[in-house]
Parts: structure tokens; C-alpha cells; sequence
């Protein structure tokens, strides 16, 4: 049979690369196959995506050699935008994908492009939303729609197009959990409903493995080096997996951190949960937390209280939070976390309640030496970059305070190589790669000597192993006695490293203790607060439970 | 409501037509009658909300009455210099008056005919039917209405980046050196979000099979219909009796 | 429209986008300097109209781009609500011109600082003579409207030609321009 796709020895270079982005790449695809198309950031993933759907090389500046059939047909003999009724592709940012100001319009556009008649349109468009859900938004403004709407939307608009193919580029990395859930379900069920052929681009594999068997992986060269099931590549290829940063689902990380050698590893909790006995299991020993006993408060709030468009987002939060903690806020979208962190920080003030900073009342603070207390790093490290090159950028704030040049030198020589970057210092921010920008943003808030530290989600998108480097410093600086408050959605990360986690629902605290007693929580609480357990937890629990009923059988 | 139903681009002409015609008016009668016409039609025909008018037409009147006045000191040297009349305790030449009222009222028309067409325009609409109705080309089309969903996210991003600014101890600037500083600071990260934007924007528009070639289905089709001929016709019959009544009362002056 | 990526247009309307705020912003203070000092108030300010158009040719180096630039930001600016209204299409593409005049001359080769303020008073010449009859200077004292003239040259020149190019130019070393001439342009000069 032929196959849908043929990509035969392909090879690309940007203009501006010194290095081909994508060498040697072959593989076919069938006609509805699905796979796991893996890969660190930067090894070429969304560039093979450019190639699949025909806009490389016709929109390249650079070269590309080899060969690419869809359905037995060369991509460059394909009119321009002939190929998006064969190939169509979900991409990352739900916020760039549209061109229309409504969700019927949106779906029209790309059935205008096609050529479809007038007449046809409008069931069309029904149908597509209906496939995903979607169909009670038709004349919904996009504005108004949640980035796992507008994703769904963004899929909708391609499945009207009918391609025979879905390249799905890394949609979830801009969601929360509960909209990725969301959104492989959606798709899970489409493929009950029509038949189409998968690729899944992804750096993180949790939820997405039982979508696809087969795994390409790719590494920082841009070649293919396997090809094969997902859980042959794991057996296989498992050091080289962890060493180009592609998440492996946490189940497997779970096990792998205490049976480095163990060759078959679950998958899914629900695949643990069928076998718990095939896998070896140790109990689990946790990085040991600095408690925060200092018993020193540094930052105390009153009633604080925030309402924007006449909607309450914080609603009466007291809090107090003490030297060396280091704490997880959580909790829904839109539940009012950023703008907690922000009112904390003193980027916001409350519209009422009181909040002082050891012992002073906020706005009291000079803001300059506020800033020296209190750094915040924003949930895209770019906003927060003013200079030109990266070593200006950690110094930035030194000069403002005219400290002697040799200091500074040293202080940001000391700061850059801590973080891996001293190699950059003469780059420009805005050139760096996402890992790179994240840390830089953290060594700015930190150079100063800022004892206490704000980061809202600062894991979000990030590939495995920026994101354990990251928590490496962040742990480090803990250690040393800074008080840490992070946003997160990501419960491994409160079970690891939290020692207190504060939960937010509609404004308000709803849990405030240690992640043990929130795991503790009763299961509707924690489903009300759109908070899931951490895969070592629900190992647990299914282990206490297996061990319950082998005790109470035999 | 007739005017909301009118085909976009059709009311666009017309109310460019009748700005170019009225830069050749230099009299005040005229531009006042039209005036007041455009502003009756706007509301007789339009469902428009006379707070938000009102409010809009404002900073209109501020200008106009900045015109006025230095029209009046700066107007050219006049024809007739003994000519003359005597306001607020101020001697003026008559037609230097006449003339800054002239071109103030001139203002006030064409922010009148402006409105009109804003208050009542769905401005997707707009776009749409220059595509259809006046062959723009859609590749200008598409990406203008690309642009402008881009409007909100970029007022969000410019608080987010005065913010993240004010975290790094920049923006207690005092001079306006400073300042000038601090707006370049603001600048860069924005137009480079925003250029990134638009190029995956462009990416993914590409995909969905937009190639910016004419013969595309519209979903949302324009036409101009004869009815929507009236429009220009009323515009016109009220042009040329505010012509007609400024000649006869022996205003009516064309060109300087 | 042919030779025009897809890409570069979007990217003239995100600009727009930009500077339509900025302009916004600073339309109550042309407003207040209007009531003070006349429509030379006005001209003061005028050069960030044409402002697109230099950025858009600077970095995209193609003929035409000045002018399309500047007809898309009057198209987006009628859109984010100018109240100006349709007429502004008509104004961005005279300011379009002028600005591409001064490129044409060039052939399209040289985009040195003294070229990009020269297609700033190329936007400010194109866009008096067009004021001048829509909004009819000729009744103004002669000696009036050349200061006019002149200011909105200035401004053209300084705020279009010269601010333009430097936004461009901290643009281009942010890397986000590697697509476009200007960006592989500073990439070459870097490498070297």
C-alpha cells in the first residue's frame, strides 16, 4: 500500500543557521496512522510541521533537499494552499491563530479559502463545531473563549477543511492541566467518530500515550534516531530521552527515580493500577524540605480584597507568610492567583485590607528598596527584559544603585554562572532559548540579594530538562535561607518541593497546609478545586489499596 | 436603521465624496446647513445613541474652536480691509471672520459625516465588502483584520510590561529624558511580541489554505443594492439645497 | 500582490496596531495643542503618522512598502476607531507616497539614516499639499503655513525618520527580525 506521507532523505537549513535544523529524516506514514512525533525545543519539530503542510520550502529563506509525497504527490507540486484540504495543523499559541473577530466566521474563513460554495457553508461550519463540542459558541466572540476553547476552535476550523491528516504542534503547551485533559479527550473522540491520520508533536507524553503507539524522536541535530513503539523507545532509548528533554509521563519518572535499571515501566496510573505487582516499588524517599518553622514572619495581609469589572477576584484573603517557607499557590484559572501573587508583591494594591512587609505597612516602602526585598518573576520572562545583552540585564539593577563596577562584575559574573549563562553574557535577551530567558529572568530578581521571591508559573512550557534545571536553582536559593511563593499547576512540583501549598477557589483561600494533609483532602474537594493528585500519591494509594485486599483475600 | 443595512463601501464613498466636495466650500452657510443635515439623517435614519455622539463629537468642537481662533489671527491678509465686524469688544475683518467660521464648521462637518459612518458601520463588515465591492486585495484584507484582533492583547501586554518594568526598578523617571527612556524600554518587547504574533498569525492562516488569491467564496456576502442608492441621493439633495440657500443669501464662496 | 509574502503584510498591520495606539494616545494632546496653538499644533506631532512606513521600509526593503505600510496602517487605524473615519484610507495613502517617493529615488537601495528622514519629509510634503486643500491653509496668512510646513517637516523627519530608525534598529537586535532584510542584514555585520 502506499503510504499517505513518504519523507524522503530531507534535509533543511535556515539562511541564518550555521547548522541544518533538520538532517536525514526519512519516514512514511499510513493512511490513518497515528504518531508521536518527539523532540527537545529547537531540534526542528514545528519545522517538520512547515514542511508536512507544503508552506517549506515556498515560505523558506533557506535550503531544504529531499523529497516529500502526500498521497503519492510531491508537496511542491501541490498549488499553494491545495495541501491544506490534505494536511492541517492545531498550532501551540491559541491566542495567533485566528484572523476573524467570531467563532462562525473563524470556520468560514478556511472553507472561503478552499473555495467551498456559499450554500454548503454554513453546515459545514455547524458540523466542525459540533465535532468538537464547540457547537453552542457559533456566534460567540473569539475574545471571550478560554485557551482550551480557542484550541478546540483552532481544531474545528481545520476538521472542516476535511484533511486527511492532523499535525497536532504542541497544542496543550499553552493549557492548563484541566484544558489538556480536555482537549485529548476531544480528541479521543473524534477519532471514534472520523477517520483521520495522527501526528502528536509534543515534549511532554502524559495523556497522549494511549493516542499513538508509534514514536519518532528527534534529537538536537534534527535527525530521526528511533523509530519504533513509544514503549520500545522508553526500554531503548531511555538516557537519551531524559538527556534531550523529552518528558516521560510521570508515571514512568515516578518509577525511574528509584529503579534506574527497571526496563518496562508503566505508562499510565490506570496501567500501574492493573498490574501493580509487575512493577518493583520502593517507597519514596522525598527531597528532605527545609520546614519553615523560622517562625519569622515576613509578609502579613488583612482582609485584602480585588474586584476588576465589577467581578470580586480576591475576596477577604488574610495570610501570613514566614522566613524560609517556600510555597505553592494553586487552584483553577481564574481563581485569582496572578493577581494574589501580584498584591503580595506589591504590583497591585488591594482595593482594601491591609499588607505589610516586616512590619511595615507596603505602601510605606520606598519602591526602590522594596524591590530589593521582593522580587517577581512574570510568567513571560521577556516583559520583564530592558537591555541589550544579558549581562547588562543581571546588572541593570546594581547600576541603578551606582555600586562600584568591580562589584557589579563580580556579583553578575558569580549570578551568570550559576545559571548556566555566563557563556551568553553578550547575547541579547530576546535571543535566547525559552529555558535560557526563564533563568535570566530569575537572575534578575535575585542579583540584588531579594530575600523573598514571586514566580508565576515559571515551569509553563518548558521542556524537561530547563525545567529541572530551574528547580535546581530555585532549591538552591531555598536552601539559603529565600523565602519562595510560586504559582504552579503542577502538583509534582508542590509534592516535591512545597512545604506549604495554598489553594485558591474564586478568589478565596479554600486550603492553606503542607501538601501531605492537601493530598489527605477528601477527593470531591480536590476535584471541586480542579487540583489532581501527584502520580507518586496515587501510587500510593493504589498500593495501600492492593495491599488491603491481598490482606483481607488471603 | 437604514443606514446600518447599507452597504459598507458604498457609504464609505459617498461620505468621502461629500468631504472632498465640502474642502471646496470656503463660506459657513453652507457647511452649517450640511451640517445639520448630516447630523438629522445620522439619527433619523440610524440608531445611534446620542450620549456616545455627543461624547465623540466633543474633542471635534475643541479643534474647531482652536481652528477658529487662529484662523482668525493668522487668516490671510483680506480683499476688503475696511469691511469689518466688531465682536466681544474686538474688531475683525468680516471675511476673515467668515472664512474661520467657515473652516471650523468645515471641521464639525466632516467629524459629522465621519460619525456617521462609525456609528453605523460594522467595520468586519467594512473590510469584507471592499473585498467584495471595490476589489481589495485579500492578502490586505485578511491581515488587516489579523492586526486588529491584536489590539486587545496588546493593550493587556503594554500593563503587563509597564509592570514587569516597575518590578525591575526602572520607571521612577523623573526627567524626561527619562521618560523617553523608559518609552523605548516599553517599545522594543512590544513591537517584537507583536511581530512574532504576526508571523505565526500568517502561519497559520497559510495552513488553513488562505494563498490571498481573488476567487474565494465569501461566507458573509455584500452587495450594493438599489435601494442603497438613496443613501448617496439624500446626501446630495441636502448638499445642493445648502449650496443653493448660501448662494441666494449671497454667502456662497468657492475656493480661497 | 504577487511578490508579497503573506507574513510581511500581517506584520505591517501588527505594527500599525502598535503605533495606532501610540497615536491614540497622544491624539488628546494634539487636541490641546491644536486649542493653543492652532493646526501647527498638530504638525508638531504629525511625524508618528508616518512613523509605519519607515519602520515597514527599513525593514522589509522591498519598493512599495512604504506605501502599502502606511495605506494598511490607515485601514487599521479606521478600524480601532480614528474617528477620523473612511477618509483616512485616502490620507495613509498620500503619506504612503511620499514616503516611497524618497525610497524610489534611491532605486530602493540605500536605506541610510539621511534616506529614512528624507522619506519622513517625503510623507510631511505629500500630506501638506493634501491638507492644504482639505483643510484649507489656503486662508491662512502665507507666512502661517510655511511654519506649518516646515514644523511637520521637522517632525517627519525626526520622529518618522530618525525615532523609526532606532526603534528598528533595537528591533533588529532582539532577533525577531531574522526573516526580514534588515534583520539578516545586522546578522551579516554581526557575523563579521
Amino acid at each position: 500500500m502506499r503510504p499517505f506521507v513518504d519523507v524522503r532523505s530531507l534535509r533543511l537549513r535556515f539562511e541564518t543557521g550555521e547548522k541544518d535544523i533538520l538532517s536525514n529524516i526519512n519516514f512514511q506514514l499510513h493512511d490513518g496512522e497515528s504518531v508521536l512525533l518527539l523532540g527537545p525545543s529547537g531540534s526542528g519539530k514545528s519545522t517538520l510541521t512547515s514542511c508536512l503542510n507544503g508552506l517549506f520550502p515556498r515560505e523558506l529563506d533557506g535550503e531544504m533537499e529531499g523529497d516529500i509525497f502526500i498521497d503519492g504527490k510531491k508537496t511542491i507540486d501541490y498549488r499553494p494552499g491545495e495541501l491544506s484540504k490534505q494536511v492541517g495543523v492545531v498550532f501551540q499559541d491559541p491566542e495567533t491563530q485566528f484572523c476573524m473577530l467570531n467563532v462562525e466566521d473563524e470556520v468560514a474563513f478556511g472553507l472561503e479559502n478552499i473555495g467551498v460554495p456559499f450554500e454548503e457553508m454554513e453546515e459545514k461550519i455547524e458540523d466542525a463545531l459540533e465535532l468538537v463540542d464547540m457547537q453552542d459558541y457559533k456566534e460567540s466572540a473569539i475574545a471571550t473563549l478560554s485557551g482550551g476553547q480557542k484550541q478546540k476552535l483552532a481544531l474545528a476550523c481545520i476538521l472542516a477543511l476535511k484533511p486527511s491528516l492532523l499535525i497536532l504542534d504542541e497544542p496543550t503547551a499553552n493549557l492548563d492541566p484541566i484544558a489538556t485533559k480536555d482537549l485529548i479527550e476531544t480528541i479521543k473522540n473524534l477519532r471514534e467518530k472520523i477517520k483521520f491520520g495522527l501526528v502528536i508533536i509534543e515534549h511532554k507524553l502524559d495523556d497522549w500515550t494511549d493516542l499513538a503507539e508509534r514514536c519518532l524522536l528527534l534529537n538536537r541535530e534534527g535527525e530521526i534516531f528511533n523509530d519504533s513503539l513509544l514503549r520500545t523507545a522508553i526500554r531503548n532509548n531511555r538516557s537519551q530521552l531524559v538527556e534531550q528533554g523529552i518528558w516521560l509521563p510521570k508515571v514512568a519518572q515516578f518509577f525511574l527515580k528509584d529503579n534506574p535499571d527497571q526496563m518496562e515501566l508503566p505508562l499510565t496510573v490506570e496501567e500501574f493500577a492493573a498490574y501493580p505487582s509487575r512493577f518493583a516499588f520502593v517507597a519514596e524517599k522525598r527531597i528532605s524540605r527545609n520546614s519553615s518553622e523560622s517562625g519569622i514572619s515576613i509578609l502579613e495581609t488583612r482582609n485584602i480584597a480585588w474586584s476588576a469589572r465589577k467581578r470580586d477576584i480576591i475576596k477577604d484573603v488574610s495570610l501570613s507568610i514566614y522566613e524560609g517557607e517556600f510555597i505553592a499557590i494553586v487552584g483553577a484559572n481564574g481563581s485569582g492567583k496572578t493577581t494574589l501573587s501580584r498584591i503580595l508583591s506589591g504590583i497591585q494594591k488591594p482595593a482594601s485590607g491591609s499588607i505589610s512587609l516586616k512590619g511595615k505597612a507596603l505602601k510605606e516602602w520606598k519602591e526602590s528598596l522594596l524591590r530589593q526585598e521582593i522580587g517577581y518573576v512574570f510568567q513571560n520572562p521577556e516583559h520583564q527584559f530592558i537591555t541589550n545583552t544579558v549581562y547588562d540585564e543581571v546588572a541593570f539593577s546594581l547600576k541603578m544603585k551606582n555600586e562600584p563596577a568591580e562589584t557589579i562584575r563580580e556579583k553578575v559574573y558569580e549570578i551568570l554562572d550559576t545559571f548556566g549563562l555566563l557563556e551568553l553574557k553578550n547575547e541579547h535577551p530576546f535571543s535566547l532559548s525559552q529555558g535560557q530567558k526563564r533563568r535570566l529572568s530569575v537572575a534578575t530578581m535575585i542579583v540584588d540579594g531579594q530575600s523573598f521571591l514571586l514566580l508565576d508559573e515559571p515551569t509553563f512550557g518548558q521542556d524537561a530538562q530547563s525545567n529541572a534545571e530551574l528547580m535546581r536553582l530555585l532549591q538552591q536559593r531555598h536552601e539559603r535561607g529565600a523565602t519562595i511563593l510560586m504559582i504552579t499547576h503542577d502538583m509534582e512540583i508542590v509534592d516535591q518541593y512545597a512545604s506549604r501549598v495554598v489553594v485558591m477557589n474564586n478568589g478565596e483561600v479554600v486550603a492553606d497546609c503542607t501538601p501531605e494533609s492537601l493530598w489527605d483532602k477528601e477527593a470531591k474537594n480536590l476535584k471541586a478545586w480542579q487540583l489532581e493528585l501527584p502520580v507518586s500519591v496515587q501510587i500510593k494509594k493504589i498500593h495501600e489499596e492492593e495491599a488491603y485486599y491481598v490482606s483481607t483475600t488471603s | 436603521m437604514f443606514l446600518q443595512r447599507l452597504n459598507p463601501s458604498l457609504k464609505a464613498l459617498t461620505i468621502m465624496l461629500f468631504v472632498v466636495l465640502l474642502a471646496m466650500i470656503f463660506d459657513p452657510i453652507t457647511p452649517l446647513l450640511f451640517l445639520i443635515w448630516t447630523v438629522s439623517i445620522t439619527f433619523l435614519f440610524g440608531k445611534v445613541a446620542w450620549k456616545k455622539y455627543t461624547l465623540y463629537f466633543i474633542p471635534f468642537l475643541i479643534f474647531a474652536f482652536g481652528m477658529l481662533w487662529t484662523t482668525i489671527i493668522f487668516a490671510d491678509t483680506p480683499t476688503n480691509k475696511d469691511d469689518s465686524i466688531t465682536l466681544f469688544g474686538m474688531t475683525y475683518p468680516r471675511e476673515s471672520l467668515l472664512t474661520a467660521l467657515a473652516l471650523s464648521l468645515r471641521v464639525l462637518n466632516v467629524a459629522a459625516l465621519s460619525l456617521l459612518f462609525i456609528f453605523t458601520t460594522n467595520i468586519v463588515h467594512f473590510i469584507l465588502s471592499l473585498m467584495q465591492q471595490l476589489r481589495l486585495p485579500p492578502k490586505i484584507a485578511y491581515a488587516v483584520l489579523a492586526g486588529y484582533r491584536f489590539l486587545p492583547m496588546m493593550r493587556d501586554e503594554i500593563k503587563i510590561i509597564h509592570d514587569a518594568h516597575r518590578v525591575r526598578g526602572v520607571n521612577q523617571a523623573k526627567t524626561i529624558k527619562e521618560k523617553w527612556e523608559n518609552y523605548k524600554r516599553y517599545s522594543i518587547p512590544l513591537l517584537a511580541s507583536s511581530i512574532r504574533k504576526a508571523e505565526r498569525t500568517a502561519m497559520a492562516m497559510e495552513s488553513k489554505g488562505f494563498t490571498g488569491e481573488k476567487n474565494r467564496t465569501f461566507y458573509r456576502q455584500f452587495s450594493i443594492k438599489k435601494t442603497d442608492w438613496i443613501f448617496p441621493l439624500i446626501m446630495l439633495l441636502g448638499f445642493s439645497a445648502a449650496v443653493i440657500v448660501s448662494l441666494e443669501m449671497g454667502y456662497l464662496k468657492l475656493f480661497s | 500582490m504577487a511578490n508579497w509574502r503573506f507574513k510581511e503584510i500581517v506584520v505591517m498591520a501588527a505594527l500599525a496596531v502598535v503605533f495606532g495606539v501610540v497615536y491614540l494616545a497622544f491624539l488628546p494632546l494634539g487636541g490641546v495643542l491644536v486649542g493653543f496653538f492652532g493646526p501647527i499644533g498638530y504638525d508638531l506631532i504629525f511625524g508618528i503618522w508616518f512613523i509605519v512606513s519607515i519602520i515597514a521600509a527599513y525593514i522589509i526593503q522591498k519598493p512599495g512598502a512604504a506605501f502599502l505600510s502606511e495605506t494598511i496602517a490607515a485601514m487599521v487605524e479606521v478600524l480601532i476607531g480614528n474617528a477620523i473615519g473612511p477618509m483616512l484610507i485616502v490620507t495613509g495613502m498620500v503619506q504612503g507616497l511620499g514616503a516611497e517617493a524618497a525610497f524610489a529615488a534611491t532605486r530602493w537601495k540605500n536605506y541610510s539614516v539621511w534616506v529614512l528622514m528624507a522619506a519622513g519629509v517625503g510623507s510631511a510634503v505629500t500630506s501638506f499639499i493634501y491638507g492644504y486643500f482639505m483643510s484649507g491653509y489656503a486662508a491662512l496668512a502665507p507666512g502661517y503655513v510655511t511654519a506649518m510646513f516646515i514644523v511637520r517637516m521637522i517632525s517627519g523627519a525626526l520622529i518618522a525618520g530618525l525615532l523609526g530608525k532606532a526603534l528598528s534598529d533595537g528591533l533588529a537586535k532582539t532577533g525577531v527580525l531574522s526573516s526580514f532584510a534588515l534583520g539578516k542584514e545586522y546578522r551579516k555585520k554581526h557575523a563579521a
